[in-house]
């Protein structure tokens, strides 16, 4: 199977390991001979028919910061690179722009108007323009994977999908950001300020610098729209989410519900085709209250009843493994080698 | 509507059905019964029943008939289950008039703030409360929790509502 990378950064290089690292597991297991002829990022393509040395373009990464660097690397971008060569997937994962979806849906749109399966992690479109892409799929007769979108390695979409797929799925509510779950798990443990924690996580590598599109629950709402339009059914776009975020919680707030045996948690709730975000009290023991960095979500299901699932919800190496869940069974449904 | 209904029968065969059949006959859904045959007191046994019924006037239905049937009705009441919801605030609470916030909530019917706890960390600091509201229908609660967002959204108040399920 000839994969195309569009996007080179955290999640593009840890595809890569991942690769590297399982290259005898997918050949044994499943006969599986993965190979990526191209790599895009904002510097230029590399491109190689016979395949990419995955060790030399992350080593040229670690170094010099551009695939560009890469030996016979041209100044091409990534439609560029989607239009001119041959492949049977595209794995989209370019930073998530949640305002305009931008360059990972027209990424997207224009992989599967050439014929080729998508695989992406990358929230943004899929927040934005979900039904769009989904009729384009169709249309084009090509998969569209993005188990990586919602929930990092905890497998959620295709648990519903595939596992359940003869339930109705009623209400699902989760912990989808593991941002403010570590930022509100810390709180509760040390009583100390939502700005001290964070600088925390920042300094751990857990928040980024600027973590408002985390904190103000804008992550998370994202994440809800996807799972609302993927496993409910709701055309929803992430302007239909009402959303409040974490910033205003106190720890006195935390400690008092501690006391009443409740822990405060940035709860995604999507039910009757609402969708909210807001930081709830969890009694401390139910199924929802995890802590640190996991994210958590409870499907409520006409026939199974209620279905919990935790996973570690961000990481580069664990959203691989979403990832290469949806390329595995991409190639086995389409005989792809 | 659900009732609880104190009973005395006579402490003879078949009595308990001659009780149970009108309740459920003239449309009660019953829904426990309890009968404490150890407290056979003036001959008679004490039965607490706990049912469902549209109205009134299929309750009053229910009692002439049963006292037709020579069946001791003493006590009757509607039962009120109370809910409670807990619930916690963030902002200014007190500069905002904590007791007219109260007053707001309680001034809907079945509704009641039971508790309070408050935690200031500093006067010119936003405050936190927890509480509690109990509701004496669920409906209630929905009616409480909207009041309680319109309240909040004027006084810029964070409402950190339980989870649903």
């Amino acid at each position: 199977m000839d994969i195309q990378i569009i996007g080179f950064g955290v999640i593009g290089q840890g595809f890569v390991e991942v690769l590297l690292r399982k290259e005898r597991f997918l050949k044994q297991r499943y006969g599986l001979d993965l190979k990526v002829v191209s790599i895009s990022d904002i510097t230029g393509t590399a491109v190689e028919g016979e395949g990419i040395d995955l060790r030399r373009a992350l080593e040229v990464m670690r170094q010099t910061r551009g695939i560009i660097n890469y030996p016979g690397a041209r100044k091409m971008t990534g439609v560029e690179a989607i239009e001119a060569f041959e492949a049977d997937a595209v794995l989209e994962v370019t930073p998530s722009n949640i305002q305009t979806g931008e360059p990972g849906l027209t990424h997207m749109l224009k992989a599967m108007g050439q014929g080729k399966h998508l695989v992406t992690s990358n929230k943004g479109p899929l927040a934005l323009r979900f039904r769009a892409l989904s009729d384009a799929a169709k249309k084009n007769g090509v998969e569209f994977g993005f188990e990586a979108s919602v929930g990092g390695a905890m497998p959620i979409i295709n648990l519903a999908k595939v596992n359940l797929a003869g339930d109705e799925i009623l209400a699902i509510e989760g912990i989808l950001n593991g941002t403010t779950n570590f930022v509100l798990s810390r709180m509760a443990k040390e009583e100390s300020p939502l700005e001290i924690v964070l600088k925390e996580a920042r300094e751990m590598g857990i928040a980024e610098a600027d973590p408002s599109y985390d904190i103000e629950g804008i992550d998370t709402a994202a994440k809800l729209v996807i799972l609302a339009n993927a496993l409910m059914g709701i055309d929803a776009t992430y302007r239909d989410v009402k959303t409040q975020g974490i910033r205003k919680v106190t720890p006195e707030a935390v400690k008092l519900a501690k006391e009443d045996g409740y822990a405060i948690k940035l709860i995604g709730e999507v039910r009757n085709s609402h969708l909210e975000v807001a930081p709830r009290l969890v009694p401390v023991d139910h199924p929802l209250n995890v802590d640190g960095i996991l994210n958590v979500a409870l499907l409520q299901t006409d026939v199974a009843g209620d279905i919990t699932v935790v996973g570690k919800g961000a990481g580069a190496i664990e959203t691989n493994s979403a990832i290469l869940s949806d390329i595995i069974s991409i190639a086995l449904k389409r005989g792809l080698g | 509507m659900k009732i609880s209904l104190d009973l005395e029968l006579k402490d003879v065969p078949g009595q308990l059905v001659k009780a149970l059949e009108p309740v459920s006959r003239m449309g009660g859904n019953i829904i426990s019964v309890v009968h404490l045959r150890e407290e056979l007191g003036k001959g008679r046994v004490p039965v607490h029943l706990l049912f469902e019924v549209r109205d009134s006037a299929m309750l009053d239905a229910i009692i002439a008939e049963l006292e037709r049937r020579d069946i001791w009705v003493s006590k009757v009441g509607e039962f009120k289950k109370k809910e409670k919801i807990t619930l916690v605030l963030v902002g200014h609470i007190v500069d905002t008039d904590i007791r007219d916030t109260i007053d707001r909530i309680n001034e809907i019917e079945g509704v009641l703030v039971a508790d309070l706890k408050l935690a200031m960390p500093h006067p010119e600091k936003e405050s936190s409360a927890l509480i509690d509201i109990e509701v004496t229908r669920p409906e209630k609660a929905k009616e409480a929790l909207q009041r309680l967002d319109s309240v909040a959204r004027e006084k810029d108040l964070l409402v950190i509502r339980s989870l649903r399920s």
